[in-house]
């Protein structure tokens, strides 16, 4: 049933107030009183970023915003609100903040309503091609403010204060990079967008961009203004036709409504962007190679320092940041420093955009508050493992991350917790894992994609990566060696120490960190040559059970004559001949053929 | 001269006529998921569906795209926002959902259960 009235309550997993529970039990009882409990749908959203303000009620259709409600409020409120429809005007607080502008409309559906908004505010609320709808929403009005009433440095501050910590996987302190480009002397400076975004499974900056392409633009601008920069460069790759065509109209849009361009809204700033276009290198994500490929040279690291603050773009300063970093600006500024730094744990502010895919019934695009666990991520929001399997891990941080397995689900997010377990925040990649996935194999995967990737400047990640992919692919075929595990870590630590960029210093994570929580597994494929997960095909062997009716399907596929038996009789398959190449199994129409 | 902030805020106000005059205090207002994921879902169709009712007369509803709000195993997603209700959100929708869409919600009021996301 669609109810007329849905009444959400602020259940912040770090909530100060505590008081959903009572609350929510209140408002049950008070209903069935009145006999409408059909009428009103109750839910327990997340944290909505108001806990100075808390406990918060929203009552829908209408969006009232109730602060400070006490278990004795509940009555007034239903029999005023809902039953006289007549809002409590007594508890009714405004507000005009940026983030969290979808929940107006998704807010009362349980994926949408543990989650808290800063940089997808309008994704899914407005028409990403209208500037008219951007304006609607505030739009701009971060640059017109900072142009109106903040220094340069005023707005380098305002960023620092705020905790912001770069998103595109390092977490580098977003303001202090700011400082760094604000304090170089020299009157030609640039910003840059990183919207390359490599890592396999990842679409965050794509739907931030194709969602609300101005707020990239617009934080783009003030962070312009606040350095000292002229032009901004967005670096997109080509892969992404809809979203550099939705830049393109943005771009022209806003240098056509005046806030791009010379002397922007009669301010003296100016400041324009051009796109960029990668090729869909890896390695161009990194900020040095992506600079010489924005130079026009071909994409390879240099070794830091100088950093790009100091000798970016044409050995100018230049300020980079990723697609998400620059979105949270607009927000940083009108909704302040101190409402950002009031989200999340000590160390990280603010939330972060994880693209939630793999074994888990609601895949999608989420971006929750720093500080929630990785347990409420999967159960609360991603709705459990489907099909009533096991879980197994969770991968963060896709080729430069690692696996983190059930004991590690509490960790509430933040860069420095994810990374004590063995993984790392990265750009927003969260892959779940149930029984049926190997953890050699998935490490294996993603060492063939950096190895792939790696642009064989320096040696220990050319060579390195290759060689650690060598033995994990003897590993999963069965013959690995006494040893292996040994050179695996050996390796894999010396990669990480003396490759150049960050791809080599973070390749072999995903080995690592499943060579440390998930060791047992890499031992039954050397020692006993077996797959749990039944994934590893060279390792598994094939059995006929009592279900076979003696069809012969699988005797006439099997390449080495390795299955005896009449028709319509049990057959067998002589373990000696059998290769394992799974013909057998995939012939059998009857699921006679088990895999052992 | 305007500060850059009342620059801003007239431009506000002057987009939000322009939202207007293009219908937005329609009864309806009905959204429709236009990102890569969910063109790749098959949203296309759908907002052609949309886009022909409207052309061939149904009136009183602002038609607009919008980005993806994130429930990708859910899309194409259309949401039916009108103002005292709940705003409606369905999943999953295909041309033939969208042109029932039309004649049961939009037309009669008509909220389809089965498909609403929750
Ligand atoms: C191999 C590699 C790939 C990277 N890919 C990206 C990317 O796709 N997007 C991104 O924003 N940062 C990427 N980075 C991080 C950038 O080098 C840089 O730290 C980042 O753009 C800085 O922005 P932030 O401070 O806002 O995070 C990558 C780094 C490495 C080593």
């Amino acid at each position: 049933m669609s109810r007329k009235y849905s009444i959400t309550i602020c259940d912040g997993p770090t909530c100060l107030h505590k008081k959903s529970k009572e609350l929510e039990s209140a408002i049950e009882q008070c209903l069935k009183e009145h006999a409408l409990t059909d009428k009103v749908r109750i839910n327990l959203s997340g944290c909505l970023g108001m806990c100075g303000k808390g406990p918060i009620l929203i009552v829908k259709p209408g969006y009232t915003i109730y602060g400070s409600v006490t278990l004795g409020d509940v009555a007034e409120i239903i029999e005023k609100h809902i039953i006289k429809k007549k809002p409590v005007a007594r508890l009714a607080i405004e507000e005009d903040h940026l983030y969290n502008r979808f929940f107006r409309i998704f807010g009362d559906v349980n994926f949408f309503g543990k989650q808290l908004r800063i940089v997808l505010r309008n994704c899914g609320i407005i028409d990403p091609e209208s500037i008219d709808d951007y304006l609607s929403v505030r739009g701009y009005e971060a640059l017109a403010y900072v142009l109106t009433q903040m220094k340069p440095l005023d707005v380098v501050e305002e960023v620092k204060k705020s905790g912001l910590r770069g998103r595109g996987g390092a977490g580098f302190p977003t303001g202090i990079k700011w400082q760094l480009t604000a304090r170089e002397k020299n009157s030609e400076k640039f910003v840059i967008c990183n919207a390359d975004e490599g890592d396999p499974g990842a679409f965050m900056d794509r739907s931030t961009i194709e969602g609300d392409p101005h707020s990239v633009i617009e934080g783009m601008c003030v962070g312009g203004y606040a350095v000292g920069a002229q032009k901004g460069f967005i670096y997109i790759r080509a892969e992404y036709p809809l979203a550099i065509k939705r830049l393109e109209k943005a771009i022209a849009d806003a240098k056509a409504e005046g806030f791009l361009g010379d002397k922007i809204m009669g301010s003296d700033f100016s400041f324009d962007i051009e796109i960029r276009l990668g090729a869909g290198a890896f390695v161009c994500g990194e900020e040095t190679a992506l600079i010489h490929s924005i130079e026009g040279h071909r994409g390879m690291p240099r070794p830091r320092p100088p950093y790009p603050s100091v000798q970016g773009v044409f050995n100018k300063p230049t300020l980079i940041n990723n697609v998400e970093t620059w979105a949270n600006i607009p927000v940083i500024i009108l909704d302040g420093a101190e409402w950002f730094k009031s989200i999340g744990t000590e160390k990280s502010k603010g939330t972060k955009v994880f693209a939630l895919a793999g074994k888990i019934k609601n895949t999608g695009l989420i971006e929750v508050p720093m500080g929630i666990t990785l347990r409420s991520i999967i159960y609360d929001i991603g709705g459990g493992i489907p099909n009533n399997k096991k879980f197994k891990a969770l991968q963060t941080g896709g080729p430069s991350g690692g696996c983190l397995s059930e004991e590690y689900l509490d960790t509430k997010i933040d860069y420095e917790s994810l990374a004590k377990v063995g993984s790392i925040m990265g750009s927003g990649g969260m892959i779940v894992l149930d029984e049926d996935t190997c953890m050699v194999n998935i490490a294996k995967f993603f060492l063939e994609f950096t190895e792939n990737e790696s642009c064989g400047k320096c040696a220990p990640c050319r060579e390195g990566t290759k060689r650690m992919l060598e033995i994990l692919t003897r590993i999963t075929e069965g013959k690995g060696e006494e040893g292996d595990i040994n050179k695996l870590q050996r390796l894999g630590k010396l990669i990480q120490k003396a490759s150049l960029c960050g791809l080599g210093q973070s390749a072999p994570n995903p080995v690592l960190s499943t060579l440390k929580n998930f060791r047992s597994e890499y031992e039954e494929h050397i020692k006993e040559k077996k797959c749990r997960a039944k994934v590893c095909s060279t390792l598994l062997g094939y059995e006929i059970s009592e279900k076979c009716i003696g069809c012969t399907a699988c005797k006439k596929v099997c390449p080495t004559g390795a299955i005896a038996g009449i028709q319509k009789s049990l057959h067998v398959i002589d373990q000696s001949k059998c290769i394992r190449c799974g013909a057998c199994f995939e012939a059998c129409k009857f699921n006679a053929i088990k895999r052992i | 001269m305007l500060t850059p902030l009342e620059t801003v805020k007239k431009k506000r106000a002057e987009a939000i006529n322009r939202i207007v005059g293009k219908g937005y205090l329609s009864t309806k207002r009905v959204y429709v998921g236009m990102a890569t994921c969910e063109i790749a879902a098959g949203s296309k169709d759908v907002m052609e569906v949309f886009q022909t009712a409207i052309k061939n007369g149904l009136t009183d509803v602002y038609l607009s795209q919008k980005g993806c709000a994130g429930r990708c195993n859910l899309e194409p997603t259309v949401e039916v926002i009108e103002e005292g209700l709940v705003p409606v959100k369905y999943g999953r929708v295909t041309r033939d959902m969208a042109h029932q869409i039309i004649e049961r919600h939009l037309k009669k009021g008509e909220i389809i259960e089965e498909w609403v996301i929750r």
